[in-house]
């Protein structure tokens, strides 16, 4: 703990130098410095609305597809499909409706974006309560009802706690989607006019435009000192303290962390900062207050269990009327669609297709060249990870929609006016977007390998390419399919916003960077193409869309699930 | 002969059947018997002979196909507070301390927090487990966890106590003296319970614990024979009567 407090204190200074030399450098963009801490508590205060949305969400839904066999017959394959929709392609709607509707009040902006985060939070945290209230050992669910545990008792008892490390686990991963949609959606054009609202996102893209190199710098480091300490004080401990509420059968004798959340993994703060031991003495009392009240409510949960069965009943229909609402239109409005002669872009949507995967499958290629050599030398070697980790997870928290000023710089600059900047900034943010799963997926699963298959290995005299084809790839393999799906998932998002990219200006309006594919197609669709005298397009918008939901529903149905099983049923380490 | 004591527990021609692909599968066949104030029954058969899930039916957690089971005259459910059960996994909640674990039935029953907590430390010392309050059951070694299941068990003092297989999971040095210690609170009028039904596949087991012995056949699992073991208390093992009593069990089940 003593190096880490000496290290602490390296970096402070190191940080500190590094600010004063950027104010003497940048005097003006430093200036703009001072409204950074208010804007990136209005990007904080959306993602946390948005997370306790996703996860209210998230625990009725996931509850209700566990213990309702009827109702997760619509339920399971509602999710599946909400969860491989691009999210982006449906903001431009969700946007008319919810500014609409307040009339151009900030409100409605305001909300279309937390609605917008909201949806890139909470399937997949959904899908983790379902998990983990399905696998529930029955032993417990027995005992739980032979000692008459039921109600609002079970559900904070059993129901609740099995949740916890998946749900944790899966708001980590809610966080880092959340933070690529935020930054998406603070600052948008559409339909002729820009919708701003203030954040840490619309600061980066308005310093992007500006072509304020030095201010997207500014931006992009105070965005990730966010995501870097909000890891540190909320998600690490968090994480920690999910352990305890592992199932599992083995494992006698390991103690349990029981420290005070805010306490664990912050000795590395000098001492004069951190929480004392009597801040834990002080809210006992608070302890005591909070068992008191759950006496109460449980008594009172179990008096209105009536009450309590009508509100859900109502809630569960209601869910019901609007997905069948949804529905209806949704298939009504396409039929009315498909009756009506076709718009001409519909005509470029299969070759669009086909480009879109092509880059997609590129920018894979390049993610796994770099992230398996690096996996494995971080997975296995201590020190390349402690030397390592920092780098790469201030990296990692910068969301691939943030970089995108920086990217499209940087393509003008490596092919200045071929016509192919465009391809090669979405190739650079489809990489950017898809790479970080497949890492940490990666350095997860080389960690996973048992130490004494691996001295097995090396005592047989397993070297070289054997040593890769007979460990490495297959104790590999189950966690890279759960790294690519995911992974795909975010690299359809960024190809909405990186095929078609206003950056600049030239002349009056906004220089446009487009190259062809099913994202460009959408943008067009949603915002017309002024300089090209393209109107906005309704039906190629929708027929786009899904499109891409169909493309990506048969990826996961024809390629990803059965590569997982079969990895899973021949590769997976038991233990 | 004992006195005519009202039964606590009747266990009426309860049969059980699984239904896969339309076959029947037969795990239970009209099996009948009685329990008493009192009585220290265990339920031996072999793998396969429906033990298990006669405890669960006459817990209420699985429903006969046909017969019943009634308790104290009327029909048992799950959370009936007057039978508590005993797990052979433990079925301990891993993020509950050992004395939120032995609270669980007290807190189910709305108990005051001060109540709660002294009525579970009247148990967790009975057992053996005092101060170890705030361990979480990952900590503890396999006979200290079935001793917080015991003491969950007895916290909420049944009358009758029913354990499944629950001393199979441990070593046997601790699953002797977790034996002496049931046998000891069972014989204890000032502690609970009044009767213990234990199931179990170790016929020694049932012979030095039970005072009847129902025993099962291979599936489906019907009464083959009730035997009252008379052998006085304590019992010896190496004694010829026991083994009589074990060899006479033995050839009833091959």
């Amino acid at each position: 703990m003593v190096a880490a407090r000496k290290a602490f204190r390296w970096v402070a200074l190191g940080l500190i130098t590094l600010a004063a030399a950027f104010v003497i450098a940048f005097p003006e963009t430093a200036g703009l410095a001072l409204q950074l801490p208010l804007l990136a508590l209005y990007s904080v205060a959306r993602m946390f609305a948005a997370y306790v949305l996703s996860l209210v969400f998230a625990i009725a839904y996931g509850t209700t597809m566990a213990t309702n066999r009827k109702a997760a017959v619509v339920l399971l394959p509602l999710l599946d499909i909400l969860q491989s929709v691009p999210i982006l392609g449906f903001f431009p709607a969700a946007l008319i409706f919810f500014v609409t509707t307040f009339q151009g009040q900030p409100v409605g902006l305001e909300i279309a974006v937390v609605f917008l985060i909201f949806t890139s939070m909470s399937w997949n945290m959904a899908f983790g309560v379902y998990e983990s209230v399905s696998t529930i050992p029955q032993d417990l669910v027995d005992a739980a009802k032979g000692f008459g545990v039921r109600d609002w008792l079970k559900f904070r008892r059993l129901v609740f706690p099995a949740t916890v490390p998946k749900l944790v686990y899966n708001s980590m991963l809610s966080w880092s989607n959340g933070w690529f949609f935020l930054v998406a959606s603070e600052i948008f054009t559409a339909f002729g006019s820009t919708y701003v609202r203030p954040g840490l996102g619309a600061f980066i893209a308005d310093r992007g435009s500006a072509g304020d190199i030095a201010g997207i710098f500014l931006g992009l480091a105070v965005l990730a000192a966010v995501v870097v300490a909000l890891d540190a004080v909320l998600w690490r401990p968090l994480s920690v303290w999910s352990e305890r509420f592992r199932i599992e059968t083995t494992g006698t004798g390991q103690p349990v962390p029981r420290v005070p959340l805010p306490y664990i993994r912050l000795t590395w703060l000098p001492r004069f900062v951190r929480p004392r031991r009597w801040v834990g003495t002080r809210l006992r009392p608070l302890a005591t207050g909070y068992a008191r009240l759950t006496v109460r409510m449980d008594r009172a949960a179990s008096a209105h269990r009536r009450v309590i069965r009508t509100v859900r009943w109502v809630d569960l229909a209601l869910f019901a009327v609007i997905f069948a609402l949804v529905v209806v239109t949704g298939i009504v409005g396409l039929i009315g669609l498909l009756l009506r002669p076709h718009s001409p872009g519909v005509s470029e949507i299969p070759a669009a297709t086909v480009r879109s995967l092509a880059r997609l499958a590129l920018a894979y290629g390049a993610a796994l060249a770099w992230t398996i050599p690096a996996a494995v030398v971080l997975g296995r070697s201590p020190r390349a990870s402690r030397l390592l980790t920092p780098v790469i997870e201030v990296s990692a928290s910068l969301p691939a929609t943030a970089l995108l000023p920086l990217i499209i710089g940087f393509a003008i600059f490596l092919t200045p006016s071929s016509g192919t900047e465009a391809e090669v900034a979405a190739f650079l943010v489809a990489l950017f977007a898809m790479q970080w799963y497949l890492l940490f997926n990666l350095i997860a699963g080389v960690r996973a390998i048992p130490g004494d298959l691996d001295e097995a290995a090396r005592s047989f005299g397993l070297k070289g390419l054997a040593f890769w084809k007979r460990l490495i790839f297959p104790a590999i393999a189950p966690s890279l399919i759960t790294g690519s799906i995911t992974a795909w998932g975010a690299g359809w998002n960024a190809l909405i916003v990186s095929e078609y990219i206003q950056f600049g200006r030239c002349g009056p309006s906004p220089c446009l960077y487009w190259t062809e594919g099913l994202g460009y197609l959408m943008d067009r669709a949603t915002f017309g193409v002024p300089q090209l005298g393209l109107l906005p397009d309704g039906e190629l918008l929708l027929l786009s869309i899904l499109t891409m939901v169909l493309v990506v529903l048969a990826m996961n149905k024809l390629l990803w699930r059965p590569l997982f099983r079969r990895a899973s049923a021949r590769y997976r380490l038991e233990v | 002969m004992p006195e005519e004591r009202p039964p606590l527990l009747e266990v009426k021609d309860v049969s059980r059947s699984y239904f896969e692909a339309g076959k029947e599968f037969k795990i239970l066949e009209r099996v009948r018997f009685d329990l008493a104030e009192r009585d220290f029954v265990c339920i031996v058969g072999p793998s396969g002979s429906g033990k298990s899930t006669l405890l669960r039916i006459i817990l209420g957690l699985d429903k006969p196909t046909t017969g019943e089971v009634r308790f104290e005259g009327q029909p048992l459910t799950p959370d009936n507070p007057r039978v508590a059960m005993v797990f052979q996994s433990f079925a301990l909640f891993p993020w509950l301390t050992v004395e939120q674990n032995a609270e669980l039935g007290l807190e189910a029953r709305h108990d005051p927090l001060e109540a709660r907590h002294a009525q579970a430390r009247k148990f967790i010392e009975a057992v053996g487990l005092a101060g170890f309050e705030n361990a979480y059951p990952r900590e503890l070694s396999g006979g200290m966890k079935q001793r917080v299941g015991i003491a969950r068990a007895l916290a909420i003092e049944p009358v009758l106590l029913c354990m499944d297989e629950p001393f199979s999971s441990l070593d046997a040095l601790t699953a002797q003296n977790l034996r002496d210690e049931i046998l000891q609170l069972w014989s204890n009028p000032e502690l609970p319970p009044k009767a213990v039904l234990i199931v179990t596949h170790s016929i020694e087991e049932a012979v030095y614990l039970a005072d009847r012995v129902i025993v099962l056949s291979a599936r489906p699992g019907r009464i083959v024979a009730e035997l009252e073991i008379d052998l006085p208390r304590p019992r010896n093992r190496k004694e010829p009567e026991f083994f009589g009593w074990v060899d006479e069990i033995y050839s009833l089940i091959v």
